[in-house]
């Protein structure tokens, strides 16, 4: 929040590469951000919206799936359902001028897969009854990648409509960062499964039709849940069954989407180590895809200059080498104690591994993709949300 | 910063500790953290690895952890939970289903109610947790605590909460009264409880502070600590900075420069980043006690990779004693 009567500060000058990602992505229909949790996806995604749109004329929806609220509360907006625009003089005045347009929205869950449902079941009254099934309501979120196939369902949606030129799309924080890539196909699959129509019973009749004394299966699950239960299921099964076409169908053109060259995967990660190892992991599973990663964002990363090896031996003299303080004391004419000139020392050589390990990470990361580095450094100044935010944008 | 005194020991005095949080705060380092202090103690402890990641062996200095317990530390053991293997073991203890039946087509209706039907896979992760509580070894408890690194924050609650959600979807069947037991263990707070893991950053703290309200009031599961990790304790001193000014003033620069063996113009950067993630944290860990009842414990910020030497320092952190 800018205090009242404080100007904004301008966003830094990233010279001329400022804005030089959203220049270079901007071209494309789909940018999809992924990565695992705690990386500062929603921001980067929304920054580099901001940034596209600072380069290009053209209208940028940034996709969100978490309640972006750092980014809402920045705006002054409330980021929902339906598409907002970002206030283009307030962006402006925060230094991120904008040629374009940027929407931003945030995933209605529930209304993915209730549109699935719609737009997949033969006819309305199908529709309905999945949709009143008790089984489906928890369907939502307790089916593995559903948040997956929500964003990827929402995605397409949004693309087939053609409203914008642009979307950006933070992905799901999932165990594995790679979950969306494979939900369509998983939930094709799970609906498909040939076990459906077994368990759904031969001509439609649901269990009630078949002996449960006939099968181990049967028996079992009779007794574990009770008749009831298992007929609901069936009858969930049976309704479920007849989207397949429907959801296979999508499912091949969600992927076909995804491989299309007018769509670009953008890896942001910190340089810790769990994200970084994510990080690499998914860079390979999209070769694997054939699918092309367009660019790696490193956040959070620390100032070169602590990663230094010559001052490092200098602060292990500081905290080794007791007869220093003597010295310092007689040539700088300094009254100082030995705790604190070990424990200047020991400041140092704290931050000095995580910026040497920063640097080996990122010797690392151009081993495993070729795909150009923007880096983003730690921020640790007091900067309003808007301000901050200002300055990703400008870095990407 | 004073420690709430005793932390540590009311969480082992309960029987499962579930430690949950968002990704990339710390979880499985802290549940491995408790483990060693649970066996240290002298209890036999279960450490449960929900997502089967093998992170949390890693943590606990082995290559892997399967779905058999298997001894990673001294008194501390470890599983990795499999939903199928739970799956197949549930058929066996209670319906006495021999192996060979259960392969075809048994397994892939597995398939569908694990992945798909709402409730049995968190069934069976919760399952298995309650099952090992309750499995007696020579007549007694085979574990003295069960320490669960559990899923991902939302996932987690599903979890917590599945016994509780069955309980509204089965009315009937042999599951109804275990999903009776397996709810009354996860929400009685003398046995079960759960610490929360967060970042002194903005988001992860919001985060926490949700995490919290949603496993209390969703699926009213006792709420013992929250742990808060990568804190930076160091804060720089004004006899720091006169120190590195002096250091740095040019007079002396070439003296000092040999004298140290290096240069030590970038001590200014490191000073002003402490100074200002220490102020950091401070707003963050304020912020999360205003939000907790709970203790905050405090894990200081490590430069070592996760493994065993980095959960020990954790383990220390969170006892109180110097690592």
């Amino acid at each position: 929040m800018t205090v009242a009567g404080r100007k904004p500060r301008p966003a830094p000058v990233a010279g001329e590469n400022m804005f030089a990602l959203g220049r270079r992505l901007g071209t494309l229909d789909v940018v999809v951000c992924c990565g695992s949790g705690g990386v500062g996806k929603t921001t980067v995604s929304a920054a580099l919206a901001l940034s596209i749109a600072a380069s290009h004329d053209r209208k940028v929806l940034v996709l969100t799936v978490d309640p972006a609220r750092r980014l809402a509360t920045a705006l002054g907006v409330s980021i929902g359902a339906d598409p907002v625009l970002l206030p283009r003089a307030r962006l402006r005045r925060a230094g991120i001028p904008q040629q374009g347009e940027v929407w931003a929205a945030m995933l209605d869950m529930k209304l993915a897969w209730d549109r699935l449902i719609e737009r997949a079941a033969p006819d309305r009254r199908t529709a309905q009854r999945i949709l009143r099934n008790r089984f489906y309501e928890r369907i939502s979120d307790s089916f593995v990648g559903s948040h997956e196939y929500a964003a990827m369902e929402t995605l397409y949606e949004l693309h087939e409509a053609g409203e914008y030129d642009c979307i950006v799309v933070d992905t799901p924080p999932s165990r594995n960062a790679l979950d969306f890539l494979d939900a369509p196909s998983r939930l094709s699959d799970y609906v498909g499964a040939r076990l459906l129509s077994w368990l759904a019973g031969p001509s439609g009749f649901g269990l009630r039709a078949v002996n449960f004394a006939a099968t181990p299966f049967l028996r079992i699950a009779d007794r574990l849940l009770g008749g009831e239960v298992l007929q609901e299921v069936s009858d969930f099964v049976r309704q479920l069954q007849q989207l397949y076409g429907g959801v296979q169908q999508r499912a091949r053109d969600v992927y076909r989407l995804l491989r299309s060259p007018r769509v670009g995967f953008v890896v942001v990660s910190t340089l810790e180590p769990g994200p970084f190892k994510e990080a690499e992991f998914f860079a390979g599973k999209l070769r694997d895809y054939a699918m092309p990663l367009r660019s790696v964002v490193v956040n959070r990363v620390l100032p070169d200059s602590l990663s230094s090896r010559e001052a490092a031996a200098a602060a292990t003299t500081l905290v080794d080498d007791a007869s220093v303080v003597g010295w310092l004391r007689r040539h700088l004419d300094l009254h100082v104690t030995p705790e604190t000139v070990r424990s200047t020392g020991r400041t140092f050589l704290t931050f000095n591994a995580l910026a040497q390990r920063d640097e080996a990470q990122l010797q690392r990361l151009s081993r495993f993709s070729q795909a150009p580095v923007t880096r983003i450094p730690l921020f640790t100044d007091d900067l309003s949300q808007l301000e901050g935010l200002a300055r990703i944008a400008a870095l990407l | 910063m004073p420690l709430p005194a005793g932390t540590i020991e009311a969480l082992l005095q309960r029987r499962v500790v579930f430690v949950v949080g968002k990704g990339g705060t710390g979880r499985t380092t802290v549940a491995a953290a408790i483990a060693l202090l649970a066996g240290r103690a002298g209890k036999r402890v279960l450490a449960v690895d929900v997502e089967a990641t093998g992170h949390l062996a890693a943590a606990l200095g082995q290559r892997f952890a399967e779905f058999r317990p298997r001894v990673l530390q001294p008194n501390v053991s470890g599983i990795e939970l499999r939903a199928e293997e739970s799956f197949q073991e549930y058929l066996g203890l209670y319906f006495k289903v021999p192996r060979l039946a259960r392969l075809t087509p048994l397994s892939r209706v597995f398939d569908f109610i694990a992945t798909g039907v709402p409730g049995p896979r968190d069934m069976l992760v919760v399952g298995k947790i309650a099952y090992e509580e309750r499995r007696r070894d020579q007549g007694r408890p085979a574990w003295d605590l069960i320490v669960v690194d559990s899923a991902a924050s939302g996932h987690s609650v599903s979890h917590l909460g599945a016994a509780k959600a069955m309980l509204t979807l089965v009315r009937g069947g042999v599951i109804r009264n275990q999903v009776q037991w397996i709810d009354d263990l996860v929400r009685d707070p003398q046995r079960s409880t759960c610490v929360v893991t967060a970042l002194p950053e903005e988001m992860p703290v919001v985060e926490a502070v949700e995490l919290r309200q949603r496993l209390r009031s969703e699926v009213g599961v006792d709420v013992g600590a929250a742990v808060l990790n990568r804190v930076m304790l160091m804060n720089t001193t004004p006899a720091q900075r006169s120190l590195v000014t002096a250091l740095l003033d040019e007079q002396h620069a070439e003296a000092v420069r040999s004298r140290l063996g290096g240069n030590p113009q970038p001590f200014d950067d490191a000073l002003e980043l402490c100074r200002r993630l220490h102020e950091r944290s401070e707003q963050h860990e304020r912020q999360l006690r205003h939000a907790f009842r709970e203790p905050v414990l405090q894990v200081p910020l490590m430069t070592t990779k996760p493994g065993l030497a980095t959960t020990r320092a954790v383990a220390a952190a969170l006892s109180g004693r110097a690592a």
